[in-house]
């Protein structure tokens, strides 16, 4: 619903856990007591940093690695807290003094406008995998910095229930056409192909819509351009929505077609339900979606593949997102001791525990293999950097793009859709906001 | 600050001595003419509060309307650009469309639903107190909440009935539906506002004498009659009152929606107030702060004219 474009593991849930939302909030609360409450602080003339992350489910873990930097830095104590959102911090003028967050548009705002500090030369930057280390740019680059330091890597793909795809003898689709045969076997064998759940749109255009696209489109150049055109988007410039999206949301039409009946009306949490009880053999959704499926069935035996769009097997891409971004705001006053939290937190075997054990990758050069059974289809795609960032993350949340897809799915006219999005664009660039 | 001296003056009173009685009656008298100083007491922190809370921030955001302020770093000025941008915006008119005319039928609906409860419940009708008592419950629940329950039904339960009784229309939801969504929306907050209503005119109809009704009924007058020449002329204030406070409650529709379609299917049910929020997430605070500012003054004329368009035969007896 409302909410920033991420699909990152945090917010994600974060955004639709309600209640998980309200138990956050408690957990942080005592969590910021008992930061206030460590010895570090009683100590005289001590510094109090304040490390701002946004994943819920990770709160617990990030505090053992805070009460560890502690230990080892005498006279440093730092505060946790946990939030999704970045602008009101901001906005009073007391940003945190790191921050833990989804490199997405929404931090592309303050990277833009130079409000986090340069981290080239610390010592992990030179760690951090080039493929991974650009991909935040294709959102916003201040000239000469290194804004943020890419810690953890989410790649999705189409999670498929391996019992289904074994029962009826089928392969995992290489191609468009294999994947397209899968689904008339599934449809004839009276099993759901593809469960969508349009009700919660972001899911719309994370799945759908951005594995559509990823795999034919280059989304960093293609918005890149988009941005340099602007106000003259539209059916004749070098690229369009109406233009370079034409095949993919053909593409995006057929699948829909091998929904659910009922897509109109359900929601992430009922995907989720219908996936584990074995209701569809696939579901286009990230890794956050594994533990939400293991809670109904931790037997189910799921895996992953990239979606194929095309017909040659090599075009093949993973989506991915910086789920996690570390920086440091030009405002800190403790600006020495953030380094040394950012330092401490990007260690080879902290960053690579963290990852490893939630369902990510880690950023830094020659990092393990995600060795989880569920997401090994996706391996490669990271190793190789066959893969890209979200057509639907880099459009501002002003264009309401899932609640178009929710129509064109409905009618069928995909087309209108992307004249709609080009005449946004166009809009939005006119009127030079600020995205 | 003006309030000071009043004040100051009535708390010195008693200082100057032992005032005669007849002094201080006079003193009384005389400050008739002036406002009672304590009025100020119940009056100035409600106004300071209103003030620093609701005027100013009001004001601080009619001025960043006409600049391109993300709500922090810095910002420019861009005069009306803002605004000439959102009167050619489809998706804002097609909210402004959705919020009127959401506003106006639910008004309606939710008027001839309390009214004739209202009748029925002040008449003589069995088990009128606890009748009374269930349909204010929906009062007590919180939107969202409710918003939510509705959501489950319209979603689930009523497509299942629908396919159990082999009722085709109603098989799928209504939910989904970007020509009928909105009915759900319609039927949700009415459900939800009747009780409010519903209470207004339950005190209306009790001020009503009742020898008038014995007086016409003498006369020969039926209960259609009744209630179209003693019963509406005599609660039209109440009507006013109600469609006044519904109208600008309708008109910020936001929890009911976002519970129930998120404003979709596509865009068919994105209110004013949801486009408006959009932006404090979105990055597009200016833009949607002017979209606010144009909202604020179009629903200070809708009231404005209802007030005159009904004033006149309005809350006399009331």
């Amino acid at each position: 619903m409302v909410g920033s474009r991420t699909g990152s593991i945090g917010t994600t849930l974060g955004r639709r856990g309600f209640l998980a939302g309200a138990a956050g909030g408690i957990a942080l609360g005592t969590l910021a007591l008992a930061g206030c409450a460590t010895p570090g602080q009683a100590a005289a003339g001590g510094t109090t940093l304040r490390f701002y992350e946004q994943k819920q489910e990770v709160i617990a873990y990030f505090d053992e690695l805070l009460r560890r930097f502690e230990r080892e830095h005498a006279g440093v104590s730092v505060v946790h807290d946990s939030t999704t959102a970045i602008a009101p911090q901001f906005v009073r003028g007391q940003p945190a003094d790191v921050g833990c967050f989804n490199d997405n548009l929404e931090l592309a705002r303050y990277v833009e406008r130079g409000v986090l500090r340069d981290l080239s030369d610390l010592p992990s930057a030179d760690r951090i995998r080039p493929s991974i280390a650009e991909l935040g740019d294709q959102y916003a680059k201040y000239p000469g910095r290194v804004s943020v330091l890419p810690y953890s890597l989410a790649a999705a793909g189409v999670i498929y229930n391996k019992k289904i795809f074994a029962d009826h003898g089928l392969p995992v689709p290489t191609t468009w056409h294999e994947f397209v045969d899968v689904c008339t076997e599934l449809q004839k064998a009276g099993i759901t192909p593809v469960y969508a759940t349009d009700r919660d749109t972001w899911t719309l255009w994370q799945g759908l819509f951005d594995y559509s696209v990823g795999s034919l489109v280059d989304t960093g150049e293609f918005f890149r351009k988009m941005k340099a055109i602007g106000p003259d988007v539209g059916p004749d410039s070098e690229v369009s929505f109406e233009q370079t999206f034409a095949v993919p949301m053909e593409r995006a039409k057929t699948i829909s077609s091998f929904f659910n009946p009922d897509h109109a009306t359900r929601s992430y949490a009922d995907g989720n339900l219908a996936f584990g009880q074995g209701k569809a053999a696939m579901y286009l959704q990230g890794p956050w979606a594994l533990g939400q499926i293991a809670l109904i069935d931790d037997k189910l035996e799921v895996g992953t593949f990239a979606l194929p769009v095309s017909n040659d097997p090599a075009d093949r891409k993973a989506r991915v997102n910086v789920d996690l971004g570390l920086w440091i705001p030009e405002a800190s006053a403790h600006v020495d001791d953030a380094r040394d939290l950012v330092e401490f937190l990007m260690q080879d075997e902290v960053i690579d525990a963290y990852n490893s054990d939630n369902l990510a990758y880690s950023t830094r050069k020659g990092a393990p293999a995600q060795t989880d059974e569920r997401l090994a289809g996706l391996q490669q795609y990271v190793d190789d950097a066959a893969f890209y960032q979200g057509a639907g993350t880099f459009i501002p949340t002003s264009i309401p793009l899932g609640n178009y897809l929710q129509s064109a799915i409905r009618s069928g006219d995909f087309t209108s859709m992307l004249r709609r999005l080009d005449a946004d664009w166009r809009r939005l660039a006119g009127r030079s906001a600020t995205v | 600050m003006t309030m000071q001296t009043p004040l100051a003056r009535e708390t010195d009173q008693p200082a100057p001595g032992p005032a005669t009685a007849a002094t201080r009656v006079h003193r009384r008298v005389g400050s008739l003419h002036r406002t009672e100083p304590m009025y100020y007491f119940f009056v100035v922190p409600a106004l300071v509060l209103f003030t620093a809370f609701v005027v100013a921030p009001a004001c601080v955001g009619i001025f960043y309307s006409f600049t391109d302020y993300l709500g922090f770093g810095a910002w420019h000025f861009l005069g009306l650009e803002n605004y000439k941008a959102l009167v050619s915006d489809p998706s804002i008119l097609a909210s402004y469309g959705f919020t009127l005319g959401f506003a106006l039928v639910t008004v309606v609906v939710t008027q001839v639903i309390a009214l004739a409860l209202a009748i029925g419940l002040t008449k003589k009708v069995k088990f009128a107190a606890g009748l009374r008592s269930v349909f204010v419950i929906p009062m007590v629940v919180s939107g969202i909440v409710v918003a939510y329950v509705f959501n489950y039904l319209f979603s689930n339960t009523l497509p299942a009935l629908a396919t159990s009784v082999g009722f085709g229309p109603l098989e799928q939801s209504i939910l989904g539906d970007p020509n009928l969504a909105w009915l759900s929306i319609v039927i949700v907050s009415a459900w939800q506002t009747v009780p409010g209503a519903l209470l207004v005119y339950t005190a209306g109809l009790t001020s009503i004498p009742n020898d008038l009704y014995e007086a016409s009924a003498l006369d020969g007058a039926g209960a259609w009659k009744q209630l179209r020449s003693i019963t509406l002329p005599l609660i039209s204030g109440f009507i006013v009152i109600n469609t006044v406070l519904g109208v600008k409650g309708y008109l910020g529709a936001y929890d009911v929606i976002v519970g129930l379609t998120g404003g979709g299917p596509g865009t068919a049910t994105s209110s004013v107030a949801m486009t408006i929020f959009g932006g404090f997430t979105g990055g597009d605070y200016a833009y949607q702060m002017a979209n606010a500012t144009v909202f604020f003054i179009i629903t200070v004329l809708i009231s404005v004219l209802q007030l005159a368009a009904t004033r006149g035969r309005n809350l006399r007896l009331a």
